[in-house]
């Protein structure tokens, strides 16, 4: 059986203290009938306590396919790091082998076909019937299942529901503790009903309120930390939602709440936790980032462990930067990640981690679960089951620069507001549908549900849009991760650019052609966007033709029927060769 | 918590009045507006320091956050490490934008009666820059802290 084990899936670093476990579990195999339940299941229990971890579910309570990125791009100083590994460097640094089931889930490589092989990703129901399986292994009393955040928003049925639907299947997962981002799109007021409906700990040191007017002025909007007892151990759980909300979403939703980073806050509860509250283990339920969070680890003394979230990488084996480990759990429901800790004397004595990919169809649904998924979209199911047409090729999210389905709705865009350029955002959430499938009304609201989905066209000089580009250039390929806001480059149609990444500030981009011209600083365009804050810059041009994307681009498909996304790149990167380079290296 | 309700009483001192932060100059250079307090911040510091070094110190401690949520009103912190004795303490606060059109944000001067340098303040940023607090202690010297503050239109996700 051509298995390879995956030793490394289960690093035991156990903090310099304990001795590294070897374990044996193998989702590494080739064929799905060479691997089952058990390969998932396989694990070396450790110690007294078990920390479930997800990250980012963007509402995917179904099971979905979702292809990681063929491009992740960085500063680079970052390149090649964990955070910014892809296809085939992902897999040398993670020691993995191709066309196995790990490197299926883990990257782009060979997407189509081995999904048809290994099948769909996620899933509550197959997620609870894992949980369940390790509550029973370790005793439900010893585990904790904690959340990341990016929950609450991604689907149809999430927008539909304004979050209700997904509260209910995280309540139905038995979340404990959560932290946010894309939940504050729903607004503050509504934000409070639903964590009122959660039966978990909505958690967050780093939001304050910020209206001088308000009794509320500086002090805390959520709880900070909250303290978990679990196998005979206090863990101290501090909540860090996403530092960047006030800018990265339109600041009216979160009017009066001041967002950041607040390491000097961290570290004051890092303390309290040690020396007031007496906690055996300080944990940081986090949505910063997996490249912030290991700034944060270098910056702030005394955190066992970080849960991270927000940029959707699979790790399969966490990061140590100064004592502190780091582990995130990739995106979309499609891994568990299992953190079990051996805590003695009130110590982290060691640990063991395994990414465990949700493979649904090898882990069986909870049949409650089932009956759950189906009564949360039965009142939507005629309009998202609709089918607008078929794509020839692979309509994927994940790169840095572009993507297929990203290219299809610029192409929406254009034809309906007849624009020269489109921007539509660089989120790394989304769905994946393989070639040759239907496109589903849903597959479309996978990739723009969101609570300010209108379109607007404006007239921008081409000065302006240099600037914009080279701004949103700035966020993305900072070379310091603090100053990194997680999403991929904005995705344009209608526009050809070349980029250095590696250049300085502002002289990133160059050679920008819009319809096949060079860009002229003094133009006019007439620019469409969605999602972002670009709408600010002009007046709306298109008062009477304002709609949401997901309305635009449905029309589009319908009518097109048989869509064919070529997938050629309109960006052409200048310094390095392929699209996931190796550390230190041009090329793969 | 102190801290908190002496700035709540406080309230927020508007300072550095200069170009308003909209997209077409997010970018890192900020535009130069001719101006009475113009100034570039060399010169901004030499008229403080008169022409004293400035020596970075762990003692002055600037909080403001990495990328402002909003660049027109970015909290600015300040906090000097001294006893505010008769013989020794913190004679002024300054707080400096590096690359706005008017670099000087704001003066604070105290006595060792004020207990605690402290200052919290909100300035306003013409694009990504250095947020420099100086400090003028009673013995002569100028300690010095920075805090770059990105200013963005933002919009990923």
């Amino acid at each position: 059986m051509d298995v390879s084990r995956r030793d490394f899936f289960h690093i035991a670093a156990a903090l310099g203290l304990g001795v590294p476990a070897l374990s044996s579990a193998a989702t590494g195999a080739t064929r799905i009938d060479e691997v089952g339940l058990k390969d998932i299941y396989s694990f070396n229990a450790r110690g007294n306590v078990t920390l479930l971890h997800i990250c980012d579910m963007h509402a995917h309570i179904k099971p979905l396919y979702w292809r990681e990125p063929s491009t992740l791009i960085s500063a680079p100083n970052l390149t090649g790091t964990p955070g910014f590994l892809c296809g085939e460097s992902f897999l040398k640094h993670y020691g993995m082998k191709g066309k196995t089931l790990d490197a299926y889930f883990d990257t782009h490589m060979n997407f189509d076909a081995l999904a048809h092989k290994f099948g769909k990703m996620g899933g509550i129901s197959h997620m609870k019937t894992l949980i369940n399986h390790i509550k029973k292994e370790r005793g439900a009393d010893n585990v904790l299942l904690l959340d990341s955040g990016d929950t609450w928003q991604g689907t149809g049925l999430a927008l539909k529901t304004t979050g209700e639907a997904i509260v209910k299947a995280q309540n139905y997962l038995g979340v404990d503790v959560m932290v946010g981002h894309w939940e504050f799109t729903y607004g503050k007021t509504r934000v409070k009903e639903l964590i009122e409906m959660l039966n978990a700990t909505f958690i967050s040191q780093n939001i304050v309120g910020d209206d001088s007017f308000a009794d509320d002025f500086e002090e805390l909007i959520f709880k900070p930390y909250t303290i978990m007892e679990r196998g005979g151990a206090k863990i101290g759980i501090i909540g860090q939602s996403f530092p960047f909300t006030s800018t990265a979403n339109p600041k009216e939703f979160t009017q009066g709440w001041s967002f950041g980073l607040r390491l000097d806050t961290l570290q004051t509860y890092v303390d309290k936790l040690r020396k007031e509250e007496q906690v055996d283990c300080v944990v940081v339920l986090s949505h910063d980032g997996f490249s912030v969070d290991q700034e944060v680890a270098r910056q702030v003394k005394g955190i066992d462990f970080i849960l991270s979230g927000h940029t959707h990488d699979p790790s399969p084996q966490p990061t140590v930067i100064n004592g502190t480990v780091i582990v995130i759990a990739g995106s979309h429901g499609k891994y568990i990640g299992r953190l079990d800790i051996d805590i003695q004397n009130h110590k982290v004595k060691g640990y063991e981690y395994k990414l465990i990919p949700v493979a649904a169809n090898l882990i069986p649904a909870d049949p409650e679960g089932e009956k759950l998924v189906k009564e949360l979209y039965s009142p939507y199911d005629s309009e998202l089951s609709e089918v607008l047409g078929i794509t020839k090729n692979t309509l994927f999210k994940r790169d840095t620069f572009q993507s297929t389905f990203d290219q299809l709705i610029n192409d929406s865009i254009i034809d309906a507001m007849d624009s020269d350029i489109s921007f539509t955002p660089g989120y790394r959430w989304g769905t994946t549908v393989l070639e040759g499938d239907a496109i589903t009304m849903d597959h479309v609201y996978d990739m723009t549900a969101i609570t300010y989905p209108n379109v607007y066209t404006f007239e921008l000089t081409g000065m302006h849009i240099r600037t914009l580009l080279e701004d949103i250039a700035d966020n993305v390929f900072n070379a310091n991760p603090l100053y990194q806001q997680g999403g991929d480059m904005s995705r344009l149609g209608g526009v050809t650019y070349e980029i250095r990444v590696g250049a300085v500030s502002g002289k990133r981009i160059t050679n920008i052609m819009i319809g096949g011209k060079p860009i002229i600083d003094t133009k006019v365009y007439k620019v469409s966007s969605w999602g972002g804050n670009l709408q600010n810059a002009g007046a709306n041009l298109k008062e009477n033709l304002t709609r949401p994307v997901y309305d635009v681009a449905s029309a589009y498909i319908r009518r097109q029927k048989n869509v064919n996304i070529s997938g050629n790149s309109n960006v052409r990167l200048m310094d390095y060769d392929c699209g996931c380079p190796k550390k230190g290296a041009r090329g793969c | 918590m102190e801290r908190r309700s002496f700035l709540k009483g406080f309230g927020v001192v508007a300072a550095c009045a200069t170009l308003l932060p909209h997209v077409a100059n997010a970018a890192d250079e900020a535009k130069k507006v001719a101006g009475p307090n113009e100034m570039n911040y060399e010169n901004a510091v030499a008229a403080i320091t008169g022409g004293k070094p400035l020596t970075p110190s762990a003692k002055v401690v600037i909080v403001a956050p990495e990328i402002a949520e909003n660049g027109a009103v970015v909290p600015v912190k300040v906090t000097v490490q001294s006893p505010m004795s008769d013989k020794d303490y913190v004679k002024a606060i300054h707080v400096l934008a590096s690359k706005n059109g008017n670099v000087r944000c704001a003066n604070v001067y105290l006595t060792p009666a004020n207990g605690e340098a402290y200052f919290g303040t909100r300035v306003k940023l013409g694009g990504t820059q250095d947020v420099v607090a100086i400090a003028e202690m009673s013995d002569g010297t100028f300690l010095s802290a920075k805090q770059n503050v990105k200013v963005t239109i933002g919009g990923c996700g």
